[in-house]
């Protein structure tokens, strides 16, 4: 089959949580090691940074035992001003997200369904696609100031790439002999859209959802850092600033628990949408 | 026979004769005009059983997506049944050489599309598919999803969804190429078995002459592009056909014939 135009390549492999190699080893698919493996890997790591801290291998100044930390974290989560910050964080991430993804999917969506807006507009995505976005976040605090607009704003920019591009290349994967026998039962134009192009479109556009939701709460944190009054990225930014340097990592953990429950959450929600594989 | 509607399996449906006469198809490509068919006159009685042969690239899907009304013609004309060709008839079934089954919909949801396209609702419907289903031997798969089948079993959704408007007209391109070879034998054997029974009139698009000797009542060869009808050669052998068959006479000498037909046209065929 010769395709008249080779559709763009989606930016995005799905990432799946664990590589596909087969087992070799029966003991590897048994749960309790599948939990229990990077468990120990995890317990080793931890204490290999706590012996290190300790004995003065490293600086505990600057790099506080994993103990400090983890105590900065309990101490943080009684902290008022700490769930404040995390609040503003989220919601920016959360606001970006949607407003990103959704323009993302109708940018996406008008580019791969109508060859006069690829025509026109796809040198231009993947020209901002290749371009480091976060660049723009001093630019976003000059426009919109140090309130929460600035964050959301570079947060949206900065998720907004790969849902378009996911989209576009989704919509582009209809497979030309469907085509055809949606064709051979005179299928009207809607009908070919929504039982042929858009469950084809799924589960490549929702990588790039996916991948934008990890890329929102980027895009939050880098706005804050590059000016704000609120928000963990400020948090992180003033501990470090005090040399309060495990209150800073007891953050950093902190955001990555935020950023494991997001994608959760979003894996969640695309084993219910999407219950096929391709 | 039996006379009760909707169609069952051994009711038959009848089918529509096909003509074409002088039909010529250039494509338009980058390089230039690429003549495909060349005044092609092609008669096809009702009910009966055609198979189309040729070297690759000589047209032979570019006819039957003519005849399907996928693709315009330059001149000449084809008639399927009283009309024209037109995409999206009912009475004509096209199957291609890829199930094409939709991954989100299970097995029986296949089947039900094209009732789904052609905005068909009804009690008469449900019943229909589950006889479809077991005509094709799926009845226990109905519920699975499609992409965990076998390709033959695949291929056995798509011939299933091809009958489900119950077409006079069959078209099929290919449709066991995909398979190994021992799949392809079976599966061709059903379908003769039910051509047998429903009397479609059936257009088959094959590299196997021996697929084509089995399956047909006739065998069109094509010669090398752009396509002309260089050899048709009538199928003598009894029905119901049987796998048994090929070791005769006349089934050898009928596939010679169609051999010779194509001797010196180039391009391979098995
Ligand atoms: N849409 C098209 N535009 C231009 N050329 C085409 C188009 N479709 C087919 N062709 C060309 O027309 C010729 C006949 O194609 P067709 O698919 O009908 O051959 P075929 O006999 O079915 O071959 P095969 O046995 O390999 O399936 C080929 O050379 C092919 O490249
Ligand atoms: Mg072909």
């Amino acid at each position: 089959m010769t395709t008249i135009q080779t559709p763009p390549q989606p930016a995005v492999v799905r990432a799946e949580t664990v590589p596909h190699t087969k087992p070799k080893d029966p003991l590897l698919s048994r749960t309790w090691v599948k939990v229990g493996l990077p468990l120990l890997v995890l317990a080793l790591g931890v204490g290999a940074w706590e012996v290190a801290s300790q004995t003065g291998l490293v600086n505990p100044i600057t790099v506080p035992p994993a103990s400090d930390t983890f105590a900065a974290m309990i101490d943080l989560s009684t902290k008022d001003y700490f769930w404040h910050a995390a609040w503003i964080t989220l919601q920016e991430t959360l606001l970006g997200f949607l407003i990103g993804s959704t323009l993302g999917l109708v940018l996406g969506a008008l580019t791969g369904t109508f060859a006069v807006f690829r025509t026109a507009l796809w040198p231009f995505i993947v020209a901002i696609q290749n371009t480091p976005r976060v660049a723009l976040a001093p630019v976003f605090l000059t426009w919109f100031g140090f309130g929460m607009t600035s964050k959301v704003v570079m947060a949206a920019v900065i998720c907004f790439f790969p849902v378009v591009i996911n989209t576009v290349a989704g919509l582009s994967s209809v497979d030309a002999n469907a085509r055809m026998l949606f064709r051979t039962y005179g299928a009207t134009t809607s009908q070919t859209f929504f039982r042929l192009t858009l469950p084809t479109a799924a589960p490549v556009t929702f990588a790039g959802i996916k991948t934008a939701l990890t890329l929102a709460l980027l895009g939050a944190i880098v706005g804050e850092f590059v000016g704000a009054s609120e928000g963990l990225g400020v948090l992180v930014n003033e501990f470090n600033f005090q040399l309060e340097v495990a209150m800073g990592f007891a953050v950093v953990v902190y955001l990555a628990v935020i950023g494991l429950i997001l994608y959760a959450l979003i894996e969640w929600l695309e084993r219910r949408l999407i219950t096929w594989s391709n | 026979m039996t006379v009760t509607a909707p169609p069952a399996r051994g009711a038959i449906t009848a089918g529509e004769p096909i003509r074409l006469t002088s039909v010529n198809k250039t494509y338009t490509t980058a390089t230039g005009p690429l003549p495909v068919l060349q005044d092609i006159d092609l008669h096809i009685e009702t009910g009966e059983f055609v198979s189309l042969v040729g070297p690759s690239g000589c047209g032979k899907s570019t006819l039957l997506k003519i005849i399907a009304g996928l693709i315009p013609f330059d001149n000449g004309t084809v008639h399927v049944g009283e009309q024209a060709p037109k995409e999206g008839r009912r009475d004509v079934g096209f199957m291609l050489q890829q199930s094409v089954l939709m991954p989100w919909l299970s097995v029986r949801e296949n089947v039900t599309l094209p009732f789904a396209i052609a905005r068909e609702k009804g009690s008469h419907i449900a019943p229909r598919v589950e006889e479809l289903l077991e005509l094709v031997g799926l009845s226990h798969s109905a519920d699975m999803n499609s992409w965990e089948l076998s390709g033959g079993m695949q291929q056995r959704v798509a011939l299933a969804r091809t009958l489900a408007l119950d077409p006079r007209v069959l078209l099929m391109d290919e449709p066991f190429a995909a398979l190994d070879e021992f799949k392809r034998e079976h599966l061709g054997l059903e379908v003769t078995k039910m051509h047998e029974d429903m009397g479609k009139t059936s257009i088959l698009v094959t590299h196997s002459i021996p697929e084509a000797v089995m399956m047909s009542d006739r065998i069109i060869a094509l010669g090398a592009r752009p396509g002309r009808v260089v050899g048709d050669i009538r199928v003598d052998l009894p029905r119901p056909r049987s796998a048994a068959m090929i070791a005769t006479p006349e089934f050898q000498d009928i596939s010679r014939q169609v051999r010779e037909a194509l001797a010196g046209e180039d391009g391979s065929i098995s």
